[in-house]
C-alpha cells in the first residue's frame, strides 16, 4: 500500500487488491463452511420461533404506550370485585410488643419495636449464632449475598440458653 | 479463522449425522470405513492452540493445486480452497478437483479441504460428513490443546448422571382417602352463588374465572420489594405443589424444633431458636403459612407481617424500613430456607444437586466456566452452583438507536434479528449470548496458565452445565458505583420471549461449537439429548420495577392458566399478554416445559 496512488492499474495496488480479495473470499467460505456443518447437522436454532417473539414485543410496544398500564392503578377493581384503600386498613397484632399496628404502617412500627434498621441496637442470637457456622462457596455467583454479616462481631462464649436478656452490642452499625 | 468464534449453533436437536452421499458411503465400504485412510491423515492434521484444524504434510508446506499450482490466498483462479484427495493425496483446486475424480474414479471422489478439515465429495460437489473423521479431528484438536496437562477438572460428583425414570402417578390408598377427606376442606372454588365467580372486574367479556391461590398481599410499608417476590414464588410451580403437598408441615416442623430446644443445649438447633422465646424460626414454615393463607379461597388480601417478622429476624441486616431490592431479597429468602432445612440433615449438601431443599431443587442450576491460555490453548475449568442468572443490560452504544416502529421496515426473514440490533433492542437471549461469549480478559487480568507456567493472556467462556428446574433471570438494572458511591438505575426496555430454548447457552452446545460442531460425544456428556430436551422453558412470572431507585414501586406479572395477572400488593388486576411484553423487566421466572424424573439416591429424600 505505497502512499503514491496513481489510480487502480498499478501492479501494487493490483496485488493488494488481489490479496484482499482472496482474504475476503477465505472468510466468505469459512463462515459459508460452518453454516453448512451447522444446517445439516441439525444444530441450528429456530429463527422463526425467536423471530415469532420478537414480532409480537414490537408489536405489544406499538399498541400499549407503556404509562396506560401504571396510571391510576390503585383506584381500580380488583378482579374478584373488590377496592381497597390506598393504606391498608387491616388492624394487625406485632409479633414483638402484641400491640395493634394498622397494616400499611407495620414495617415502620415493627422496625423501631424491633430496635432494627438505623438504630441497631440489639444482637439476635441467630445472628451470632450464624456467624460460627460460615458459609462455603458462594451460593449465587452474581449477587453474593453475604449474609455472613458478623464477621465484625464475637460470638456469644456462652451456652445457648443462659436468660432472655442480651447484652447490648454496639457494633456502629448505622 | 479461529474457531471461538463459530456462528452460534443451537444444538436444540440431537446431532443429527446425515446420511452419506453415495460416494461417501462407497468409499467407506470400500476402505473398510475411514480409519484406514485417517491414519494416514493423523499426522498431517495441524492444530493450533485456539485455531482450525488444517492438512499438511509438513509444517512449512504451501499446497499448491497440481494441474495449474494455484495455492492458497494468491495468483488468482478460484481462490484459496484446495482439496487433498484422500485416496492417492492429489492436491486440487475447485476448478480442477472435478476432473480428478472423474479422470481417477471410482475411489476418488472424496477430498479433504486442506484448510478446514472438512470432507468434500468432489462429484456430488458438496460438504460432507463422517463420524469418524471428525472424531479423528477432535482428538487431534483436544491433544493439541492439552498438551502434557491433565486438563480441565472432571465432572464433580453431584453432576454424574443418575438414572432416568419414568413418571409413576400417585394415587391415594384407601387410608390416605379416608385421611383426606377427614382431614381437609375443599378450596372455596367458584359456584353459581359466588359473587366473584362472574370475573365482575374490569375485563373483557369471557375471562375465566380467577384460580385459587391467586390473592393480593398488603404493602406493610414499603414492602412491595417483597410483595412482589412472593407472589412470584407463591405461583413458581414445583415450588408450590411442594408445599401444597404438605411437603414441608410447618406444625410438624416447629414440634421438632421445639424438642430440639428443650432436649439437648447443643448448637445445632441453636440456629433456630427464636431470641424472644417463642417457636423455632424456620422461613419455610412461614412461607408454608404464607400458601396456606393464600390458597385459603379467602379473596380479600392477606398481610404477610409475620414473615416480614421472621425474616428481618433471620436478615438483620437488611432489616430496616426502606425499599429494598427484590433480587436481594429473593436470595436472602432461599438462603433462609436453605440454612434452616440444612441442619435437620446435619451435613452439608452440596448445592449443586440440588438435593439439600426444596429451594435449591427447584432453583439451583451450575454454571461452568472456561479460562483458556490464548498462547497454549489449554483450558482450565470450574464448576459453581447458583440461583439465579445476573445479566448486563447492553449499553446504548452498540446499535444505532431507531425508533423501534421502523423494524417493521426491515423484514426479511432472517433478517428480522440482525434488524433488530440494528434497531437499538435489547434482547434476553441477545444478554444470553453476551453471558456466553468468549470474552478476552484484560492484559491486567492474565491467567497464571498451568501449562505455560506464566502469567498469559486468556479467554473466559461461560456457560450452562445444569439447567435449574425454574430459571430466573435478574437484569442488573441497578448500577452501583462504589467510586462515586451513587447508584442509577438503567431503564432500557428489554424484549424478552414467552417461549425460551435455553439450548445455545448449554455447555454442551458452547463446548461443541468451540470444537467446530464435530460429530463428538464431548466429556461426560454422553446423554446430551437428555440434557437438551430438558432446555424449552416457559414464562410464568415478571416482576417490573418502575420508578427511579429512591422512589419506585415493584409489581408482578403473574400467568395462571393462559390468563396474565397483574399483582399490585392489594391490587390484582386481569391484563393483557401486550401489556406484560411491553413491561420493564427486572426479573424474570421461567420453568421447564417438561419435567423428567430421576431414580432417587436417597429413598426417603423428597
Amino acid at each position: 500500500m505505497s502512499a503514491s496512488d496513481d489510480g487502480n492499474s498499478s501492479p501494487r495496488s493490483q496485488f493488494a487488491s488481489h490479496c484482499f480479495e482472496d482474504l475476503l473470499d477465505s472468510i466468505i467460505v469459512d463462515v459459508a463452511s460452518e453454516c453448512h456443518r451447522i444446517a445439516r447437522l441439525g444444530l441450528d436454532r429456530n429463527l422463526e420461533e425467536e423471530e415469532e417473539e420478537l414480532r409480537l414485543s414490537v408489536q405489544a410496544r406499538v399498541a400499549d404506550p407503556s404509562s396506560s398500564s401504571e396510571v391510576n392503578s390503585k383506584n381500580v377493581v380488583d378482579v374478584f370485585g373488590q377496592t381497597h384503600p390506598a393504606i391498608a386498613a387491616e388492624i394487625l397484632k406485632c409479633m414483638n410488643c402484641r400491640q395493634p399496628v394498622v397494616a400499611g404502617r407495620f414495617a415502620p412500627h415493627l422496625e423501631k419495636c424491633m430496635g432494627k434498621g438505623r438504630k441497631a441496637r440489639k444482637v439476635t442470637r441467630s445472628t451470632v449464632a450464624r456467624s460460627s457456622h460460615p458459609r462455603g462457596s458462594p451460593i449465587s455467583v452474581y449477587a453474593p449475598y453475604s449474609n455472613a454479616t458478623s464477621t465484625n462481631r464475637a460470638p456469644n462464649g456462652t451456652s445457648g440458653r443462659a436468660g432472655e436478656e442480651y447484652a447490648d452490642y454496639t457494633y456502629g452499625e448505622q | 479463522m479461529s474457531s471461538f468464534s463459530a456462528p452460534s449453533a443451537g444444538g436444540r436437536r440431537n446431532l443429527y449425522v446425515p446420511q452419506p452421499c453415495p460416494h461417501l458411503a462407497d468409499y467407506r465400504s470400500n476402505a473398510h470405513g475411514l480409519a484406514k485412510p485417517f491414519r494416514s491423515l493423523q499426522p498431517c492434521l495441524r492444530v493450533r492452540p485456539l485455531g482450525r484444524p488444517e492438512i499438511r504434510r509438513d509444517p512449512h508446506e504451501i499446497p499448491r493445486c497440481g494441474p495449474c499450482s494455484a495455492a492458497d490466498g494468491g495468483g488468482g483462479g478460484m481462490g484459496p480452497r484446495l482439496y487433498a484427495c484422500l485416496a492417492c493425496a492429489a492436491v486440487c483446486c475447485p476448478a480442477h478437483a472435478p476432473a480428478h475424480a472423474e479422470e481417477c474414479r471410482p475411489g476418488h471422489e472424496i477430498a479433504v479441504d486442506v484448510d478446514r478439515a472438512e470432507l468434500f465429495c468432489c462429484a456430488c460437489g458438496d460438504q460432507v460428513y463422517d463420524r469418524e473423521f471428525d472424531k479423528a479431528v477432535v482428538l487431534a484438536q483436544i491433544a493439541a490443546a492439552a498438551a502434557n496437562a491433565s486438563a480441565s477438572c472432571s465432572l464433580p460428583e453431584s453432576l454424574r448422571k443418575r438414572r432416568r425414570v419414568d413418571y409413576r402417578p400417585w394415587t391415594p390408598d384407601p387410608r390416605e382417602w379416608a385421611t383426606m377427606r377427614r382431614e381437609s376442606s375443599p378450596l372455596l372454588l367458584l359456584d353459581a352463588s359466588d359473587p366473584f365467580s362472574t370475573g365482575a372486574a374490569n375485563t373483557s367479556t369471557s375471562s375465566p374465572p380467577p384460580s385459587p391461590g391467586l390473592r393480593g398481599l398488603n404493602n406493610l410499608g414499603n414492602t412491595c420489594f417483597m410483595n412482589s417476590v412472593l407472589q412470584a414464588l407463591l405461583h413458581t410451580p414445583p415450588l408450590r405443589n411442594y408445599f401444597l403437598s404438605d411437603r414441608h408441615n410447618r406444625f410438624e416442623c416447629q414440634q421438632k424444633g421445639r424438642r430440639k430446644k428443650d432436649g439437648s443445649g447443643d448448637s445445632t438447633g441453636g440456629h433456630r431458636w427464636n431470641p424472644s422465646g417463642g417457636s423455632p424460626v424456620c422461613l419455610a414454615c412461614d412461607l408454608d403459612a404464607i400458601y396456606s393463607a393464600v390458597f385459603s379461597g379467602d379473596r380479600t388480601p392477606y398481610s404477610p407481617a409475620k414473615f416480614l417478622y421472621r425474616w428481618w429476624q433471620y436478615a438483620s441486616k437488611l432489616a430496616s424500613y426502606e425499599q429494598q431490592d427484590a433480587h436481594e431479597f429473593f436470595i436472602s429468602m432461599l438462603d433462609g430456607i436453605h440454612e434452616n432445612v440444612e441442619q435437620d440433615q446435619h451435613k452439608p449438601q452440596s448445592q449443586g444437586n440440588g438435593d439439600c431443599c426444596i429451594a435449591h431443587r427447584v432453583f439451583s442450576g451450575v454454571l461452568r466456566s472456561d479460562v483458556t491460555c490464548t498462547i497454549c490453548g489449554f483450558t482450565s475449568t470450574t464448576y459453581d452452583p447458583c440461583l439465579d442468572i445476573s445479566l448486563d443490560l447492553d449499553s446504548n452504544q452498540n446499535y444505532m438507536n431507531v425508533p423501534t416502529t421502523k423494524s417493521h421496515a426491515c423484514n426479511g426473514a432472517n433478517d428480522f434479528i440482525l434488524s433488530s440490533q440494528i434497531c437499538g433492542v435489547s434482547t434476553l437471549m441477545g444478554c444470553l449470548e453476551r453471558f456466553t461469549r468468549p470474552e478476552r480478559l484484560d492484559s491486567d487480568q492474565k491467567f497464571f496458565c498451568q501449562h505455560c507456567k506464566v502469567r498469559q493472556e486468556s479467554l473466559k467462556q461461560m456457560s450452562i452445565r445444569k439447567l435449574p428446574l425454574v430459571t430466573c433471570f435478574h437484569i442488573k438494572r441497578f448500577a452501583h458505583s462504589s467510586i462515586k458511591k451513587m447508584s442509577r438505575k438503567v431503564d432500557r426496555y428489554l424484549q424478552f420471549p414467552f417461549s425460551l430454548d435455553m439450548a445455545p447457552y448449554l455447555s454442551s452446545s458452547v463446548l461443541r461449537s468451540r470444537f467446530g460442531n464435530r460429530i463428538f460425544a464431548f466429556d461426560g456428556d454422553d446423554s446430551d439429548a437428555a440434557i437438551e430436551l430438558a432446555s424449552e422453558f416457559e414464562l410464568f412470572a415478571v416482576i417490573t420495577h418502575s420508578g427511579t431507585i429512591e422512589a419506585g414501586h415493584y409489581v408482578t406479572y403473574l400467568r395462571l392458566s393462559s390468563q396474565w395477572y397483574k399483582c399490585d400488593d392489594a391490587w390484582i388486576t386481569h391484563v393483557s399478554e401486550n401489556i406484560v411484553r411491553d413491561s420493564q423487566a427486572y426479573m424474570l421466572f421461567y420453568v421447564q416445559k417438561t419435567l423428567y424424573y430421576k431414580a432417587s439416591e436417597d429413598v426417603s429424600a423428597s
